[in-house]
């Protein structure tokens, strides 16, 4: 039960209303608000598009190297092959020409 | 008689029948808030610029409430938080000692009488806590229960200071109407 004191507290404290504007800034502030959440969600969106571009890039290019090397050692690898086959074939070669020489 | 979900439903649609929109609510509750901020801060674009803040939040997290009352809790509750983290960052409200409140001049608004703006005055003067306890009661007839709960203190601590505040702003009253007299 309230007395008279708490009642004039009630009073005192009743409620006021804001500027007459109040309420078209408050409804302009939040579709500012609402305009820059979606423009950071576009910046958000552009910067993880670019960066899955950039790993799928740089994987791609990644890969071809590997390929390279890897075509590259397999090509240095068949010319050692090729180079010992062509140096035992010159030896046998050899060893044959000295012996039709000393017949 | 217990009612089914389409009858409460339908009764929902009866007591209220515009679905509820943020422009709706901030029409009907932006006085609240305002007041709550006004009250505590004593400064009008100080309490539109809190009041404006509680909105906005509001507005982002709409989709969540589900009830005017939890609404209408939540943004007192947050209207009182903001305006004391407010009063904190500024420091610029150099805090008045109750004893140092002067009478006000009986020249103002026409409207406003003489004890409701000396009133005001010393509510203003109270520290953070007391002052938004003070002003959820009386402004806007909160339980100690709900102001507990909003303000996130134990009932014992706004019941304290409700006692104390009361019977502070009684003594000043009453001793300042002396001085009048």
């Amino acid at each position: 039960m309230m007395d008279d004191f708490e009642k004039q507290l009630q009073e005192a404290l009743s409620r006021k209303e804001p500027s007459p504007f109040f309420e078209a800034r408050v409804l302009g502030a939040v579709k500012r608000q609402a305009r820059e959440r979606r423009a950071s969600m576009r910046m958000w969106w552009a910067t993880a598009v670019a960066a899955v571009l950039i790993v799928v890039a740089v994987s791609v290019w990644q890969h071809q190297r590997n390929e390279q090397a890897r075509e590259e050692a397999t090509g240095r690898e068949a010319k050692a092959r090729l180079e010992l086959a062509l140096k035992i074939t010159s030896v046998k070669l050899q060893k044959i020409s000295q012996k039709v020489e000393g017949i | 008689m217990t009612k089914t979900g389409q009858e409460i439903g339908e009764q929902q649609r009866v007591d209220n029948p515009e679905p509820r929109t943020f422009a709706s609510v901030l029409r009907s509750h932006q006085s609240m808030v305002f007041s709550i901020a006004y009250h505590f801060l004593r400064d009008r674009p100080a309490a539109e610029e809190v009041a404006q803040d509680v909105f906005l939040q509001l507005h982002k997290r709409f989709e969540e409430f589900e009830s005017d009352a939890h609404i209408a809790f939540w943004l007192r509750k947050v209207a009182g938080h903001r305006s004391i983290d407010y009063v904190r960052k500024r420091k610029s409200q150099a805090a008045v000692d109750i004893d140092d409140v002067p009478v006000p001049s009986v020249d103002g608004e026409p409207e406003d009488h003489f004890l409701n703006r000396r009133l005001r005055l010393l509510i203003g003067s109270l520290p953070e806590k007391p002052r938004m306890v003070m002003i959820l009661r009386y402004q806007e007839d909160m339980r100690p229960e709900e102001i507990a709960s909003a303000m996130d203190m134990p009932v014992r601590t706004v019941k304290s200071h409700l006692q104390r505040s009361l019977a502070m702003l009684r003594e000043k009253i009453d001793r300042s109407m002396g001085d009048v007299r």
